[in-house]
């Protein structure tokens, strides 16, 4: 859903800015939280499949890459209709369904560097009032996007090896394990950025070589 | 803040995320039992009261920039006014405090169990009495739901968060025990 699934394109959201594009998503997710007919939430709905099929991606792809926030809403919906009614489900379902496709769309069509250097645009204010550092919170925002399919992707490692040897994991029986895996996986890449010489050099003087070095950039 | 610290920071943002997206138990009303409150009191009991702050302030930002973080797949400036505006911005308030309280509570070292039974007090005060309080002030004056009733609807969650501070605490001694981590 997020993070590590941008794909290269020259679709005409891929061509969009990346703020552009963040700033209508930010919009968007904001407004279809006061829209309460399921009418124009259904309209809203098919638009947002219209954009996240225009990326180039099959419906296909975009059902797997969707599949877990699917049975999210799924569960969600069910739970509504079940406690509450019909119509409240419908609207739940196909509120949150549309944000997930647009946030699919952006996501699809979105490099790690681009969105970095947006977030880091972002932070500048806050950091001419010397609250942080833009380029370091950036990348803390840019780094958690990464991580999250590698948390999903090393719980399925840990729960196929665990039922390999005939264990039935329980919460704990995964988590300490998972928890520890991904802490020293974030510290080897941290070592690694280190490597790469991050933050890169603020050019103190116009004669000063810029560098090229992005927080992010592969 | 070191490289690592801000792997650390975002790994934890992303612990939270992570677990938003485990099915989550509806309750009452449709209102789910999730995960992710327990995620709030790992960050702050693994990082300490600033990093484990610093993760939630991570997450509170994914949802500003519309992307669907929150169990059910919620995000988006909406989420800010809604009417658990207060128990996401108390998150922030929830990760200091429970990283505070562990920082101070655990600093010698004692047996497992003494332990684990103080990083659950740590997550109890912070991930329930300081997020509650926001989250029922939130209730109470910004919905307009008044004190009592605000009260009545949060409390049903009290005993499901019990269970995840205890959780909490448990796989925090364990993690902690393989990898050095500084509380901070």
């Amino acid at each position: 859903m997020i993070a590590g699934l941008a794909r290269p394109g020259t679709s005409p959201l891929h061509r969009t800015a990346a703020g552009t594009k963040l700033a209508a998503l930010a919009i968007a997710a904001t407004t279809l939280f006061f829209v309460d007919d399921s009418r124009l939430l259904a309209v809203a709905g098919a638009v947002a499949l219209a954009l996240a099929r225009s990326t180039g991606a099959s419906f296909a792809e975009i059902g797997r890459d969707l599949k877990g926030p699917a049975l999210v809403l799924a569960v969600l919906g069910l739970a509504d209709w079940w406690l509450v009614d019909g119509a409240t489900a419908l609207v739940v379902v196909l509120r949150l369904g549309a944000i997930a496709l647009l946030a699919h769309a952006v996501t699809a069509t979105t490099t790690t560097a681009e969105l970095s250097e947006v977030l880091e645009r972002l932070f500048a204010p806050a950091e001419r009032l010397g609250l942080l550092d833009a380029a370091r919170a950036a990348l803390t925002v840019t780094l958690a996007m990464r991580f999250v399919p590698l948390i999903a992707e090393e719980a399925r490692e840990i729960r196929e090896a665990q039922a390999a040897r005939g264990l039935q994991g329980s919460v704990l029986a995964l988590a300490v394990p998972l928890l520890v895996k991904v802490l020293v996986r974030a510290q080897d890449l941290a070592d690694a950025i280190d490597a790469r010489g991050f933050p890169p050099d603020r050019p103190t003087s116009d004669t000063e070589p810029k560098t090229n070095l992005r927080p992010g950039s592969p | 803040m070191t490289t690592r610290d801000i792997s650390h920071v975002a790994l934890m943002a992303a612990v939270i995320v992570a677990l938003g997206l485990v099915p989550a138990i509806p309750l009452a009303a449709g209102v789910p039992i999730t995960l992710q409150s327990m995620g709030v009191m790992l960050a702050g009991l693994v990082l300490g009261p600033k990093r484990g702050a610093a993760a939630v302030l991570v997450v509170v930002a994914l949802v500003a920039l519309g992307l669907p973080v929150l169990s059910g797949g919620r995000g988006g400036l909406g989420v800010f006014v809604g009417p658990t505006a207060g128990f996401l911005l108390g998150w922030i308030l929830a990760a200091f405090v429970a990283g505070f309280l562990a920082q101070v509570l655990e600093a010698t070292e004692k047996s497992t169990l003494v332990r684990t039974v103080q990083l659950t007090a740590a997550a109890i005060v912070g991930g329930i009495v300081v997020l509650y309080a926001c989250g029922i002030l939130w209730l109470a004056f910004f919905v307009k739901l008044g004190l009592a009733k605000a009260f009545m609807v949060s409390i049903v969650f009290v005993p499901g968060d019990v269970a995840k501070a205890i959780a909490a605490a448990l796989i925090t001694v364990k993690v902690r025990q393989a990898v050095a981590i500084e509380r901070k």
